[in-house]
């Protein structure tokens, strides 16, 4: 059936006011939007000011029940009945918004203003706890004597044996997937996800039962490398993976049409072409590990010397400098602990920066 | 008309295996690519060991009692308070993350400015990458003081309920701190997986949603939500896993006790399987607690690798829809 539009109907349509979402709210609203934003703020700057309340408990208990209502009863006078769950999503929302600020900045800023007493001075900047190590040092020693540079040479040479060991295959792994293509993909893929799910206490358990307890090596940073290589090896699988992913077919069977083998293909035209994607797919796998603590634990357990043979000695990291001194009963050992949790975390954001800048840099150019 | 026969029909399966060179690659490819394979199997095999021979000497005890007495003749030993911890922890976590995550990737999705969305998925992803370490230790220094006057507040006024008791007058180190050191692991990976998946709803529904009158909470309700269902539980999963496994976070803020505690959760004390590994470790007596060591992380590995396949199945499948 077809509605014949005659003007008598056009002209009705007309007669009503259509709604116009940009013109100027009516007062009313105004009234009720601001009555709603500003009536549980200011309820609460009095209680704190005229009562004893304390800050935090006035802001859950009773903030945040009133800013539900007054926003519930605003959106109902507004809306209607379907405003009411919109206003709770909506102030729920920003509250679990704000939550997660709070947490961050609150980690990040304690880590700025506790580690910098350890790596500033009177004396200014404090190179040494960076470059000296924990030799002599005891936990009550001042904080201008000593440093973590025993602990920062460990961390990189763990983080270069696991990588060493972690990338070439991780890179392969995502080959075989890419590239071969072989009959086990699915599995090979299923194999990796389940790994990414191994907890790192497990990975040092296995390490440490299969090469320490059995007497082949002894707690060293070969030992901690291992573990850490196991953690290493599915994240760079993965983004290597990806990043296989996105490079040209064309290009492929371009290299294959004149006449190079396969491994000639990976090696001359996919890499080469997926060289950033693979530097992301490495830096990646190093922050996922460099701040896990529990594997080095019972891996390479600890040293205040600065120990240079992987193979044979217990050598310090970084994680590990910061749970021995957390456990010292001394003002001292805990801002150490401290320098070393920022010196750390600006490790770990120095290289998830670089990866995404990096991966950015791609993204450009192949647009 | 068809055309002539080249003499060497290559098809590219074949052109693969048919040089020296490509076999070799091949091999050596696919045989790095079953690493996986092997680790998880090793891991698997070694540990399985260790538990085999817990189970044998302790019998079932060794998973249903709670008890740690390994230095005297008649070792004994029982890590149900640690599993039963453990869950507990996750627990109180997930009750924390799960609409704290949701509620943030819906906001990321659908209610913020695009400048605001782009910091807030920064800040979600700064969070993911906050070592455990060093969340340990801000919640050990910064968190547990304020939490502690909260559960005292909760268990004056709440009290009442029995998750809310508290006995010993004693609020450090509760299953409630660890829980939500935890929750703040797991809302970054919750949110990454939700976010994406809401993100890909169709905006043809969304449009045709608000078109039909639908409100933000009817959209989420019957288009949003359902269509990224599937995601949202495999990346509740992904950080459950991670949860289960935590170690050093946990270590710094709960107090490690071997009694179960059921369901005090402002009570001091609690268990967590990973965190007993790391605690004992130390100054574990002789080979035969070691092996018990092994045997709790074998018991650890088990759940953890059940729980991400589940996840990991789940999220794929999603994915393929």
């Amino acid at each position: 059936m077809t509605q014949v539009l005659d003007r008598e109907r056009i002209a009705e349509w007309l007669q009503q006011t259509p709604q116009r979402p940009w013109t100027k709210k009516p007062v009313r609203l105004q009234s009720w939007i601001a009555l709603a934003a500003l009536a549980p703020a200011i309820i609460v700057a009095l209680l704190f000011t005229y009562t004893d309340l304390p800050g935090p408990v006035l802001m859950v208990v009773v903030y945040l029940p009133l800013q539900l209502v007054a926003s519930g009863v605003a959106a109902f006078a507004t809306k209607g009945r379907q405003g009411v769950a919109d206003s709770v999503i909506i102030v729920n929302a920003i509250g679990a918004t704000i939550f997660s600020f709070v947490i961050l900045f609150s980690v990040l800023g304690s880590l700025i203003v506790r580690g910098i007493e350890a790596l500033w001075g009177e004396d200014g900047f404090r190179s040494s706890f960076l470059f000296q190590n924990n030799v002599y040092i005891n936990p009550s020693t001042p904080l201008e004597y000593g440093g973590l540079g025993h602990a920062i040479v460990g961390t990189l040479m763990i983080v270069l044996i696991a990588s060493l060991i972690a990338v070439p295959i991780g890179i392969a792994t995502a080959i075989y997937i890419t590239e071969v293509r072989g009959r086990a993909v699915p599995y090979v893929r299923f194999f990796v996800q389940a790994m990414s799910g191994i907890p790192s206490i497990v990975a040092g358990l296995f390490i440490l039962t299969v090469l320490i307890v059995s007497g082949a090596i002894g707690q060293s940073a070969f030992a901690g490398g291992l573990a850490y290589a196991i953690l290493m090896l599915p994240t760079v699988a993965r983004t290597a993976e990806e990043v296989l992913r996105l490079i040209p077919e064309d290009l492929r069977t371009g290299a294959l049409a004149l006449g190079s083998t396969r491994a000639r293909v990976v090696f001359r035209v996919v890499i080469p072409a997926a060289k950033t994607g693979i530097i992301t797919a490495i830096i990646l796998g190093v922050a996922r590990v460099i701040g896990e603590t529990a594997p080095l634990l019972l891996t390479s357990l600890k040293s205040d010397q600065t120990i240079l043979n992987p193979l044979s000695d217990p050598i310090a990291a970084l994680p590990t400098y910061i749970f021995d001194n957390v456990a010292l009963p001394y003002p001292g050992a805990v801002t150490r602990a401290w320098g070393a949790a920022l010196v750390l975390m600006i490790i770990v954001l120095l290289l998830f920066t670089l990866a995404r800048i990096i991966g950015q840099d791609r993204l450009n150019k192949s647009r | 008309m068809s055309l002539p026969r080249t003499e060497v029909q290559r098809d590219l399966k074949s052109a693969a295996t048919s040089h020296t060179g490509d076999r070799l690659f091949n091999r050596s490819v696919t045989l790095a690519a079953f690493t996986a394979l092997i680790v998880l199997a090793g891991i698997a095999t070694f540990l399985g060991f260790s538990a085999v021979e817990a189970l044998r000497t302790q019998g079932l005890d060794f998973l249903f009692t709670t008890e740690w007495s390994v230095d005297q003749a008649d070792p004994k030993a029982g890590i149900w308070g640690m599993l039963y911890g453990s869950v507990l922890l996750s627990v109180i976590g997930l009750v924390i993350a799960i609409p704290a995550s949701l509620l943030l990737s819906v906001f990321i999705v659908f209610l913020a400015p695009r400048r605001l969305a782009r910091v807030m998925t920064n800040v979600v992803d700064l969070m993911a990458a906050i070592p455990s370490i060093i969340l340990g230790l801000w919640a050990f220094y910064l968190l547990t003081p304020p939490a502690e006057e909260w559960q005292f507040l909760l268990n004056k006024y709440l009290g009442w309920i029995p998750i809310f008791q508290n006995d010993s007058g004693n609020f450090n180190g509760t299953p409630f701190i660890a829980g939500f050191v935890l929750a703040i692991m797991m809302i970054p990976i919750i949110t990454s997986v939700s976010r994406e998946v809401l993100g890909r709803t169709p905006p043809d529904l969304i449009n045709a949603a608000e078109a039909l009158g639908c409100s933000l909470w009817t959209m989420l309700r019957y288009v949003a939500l359902p269509y990224g269902r599937g995601g949202i539980v495999g990346g509740i999963m992904l950080g459950l896993g991670r949860a289960l496994g935590e170690t050093i976070a946990i270590f710094f803020v709960l107090k490690l006790v071997f009694d179960t505690n059921w369901y005090k959760i402002i009570e001091s004390g609690g268990g967590s399987v990973a965190t007993l590994i790391v605690a004992t470790f130390g100054e574990v007596s002789g080979p035969y607690e070691l092996n018990l060591l092994l045997a709790a992380g074998f018991f650890l590995f088990v759940g953890t690798l059940i729980v991400n396949v589940l996840a990991n199945l789940i999220v794929q499948r999603t994915g393929k829809m």
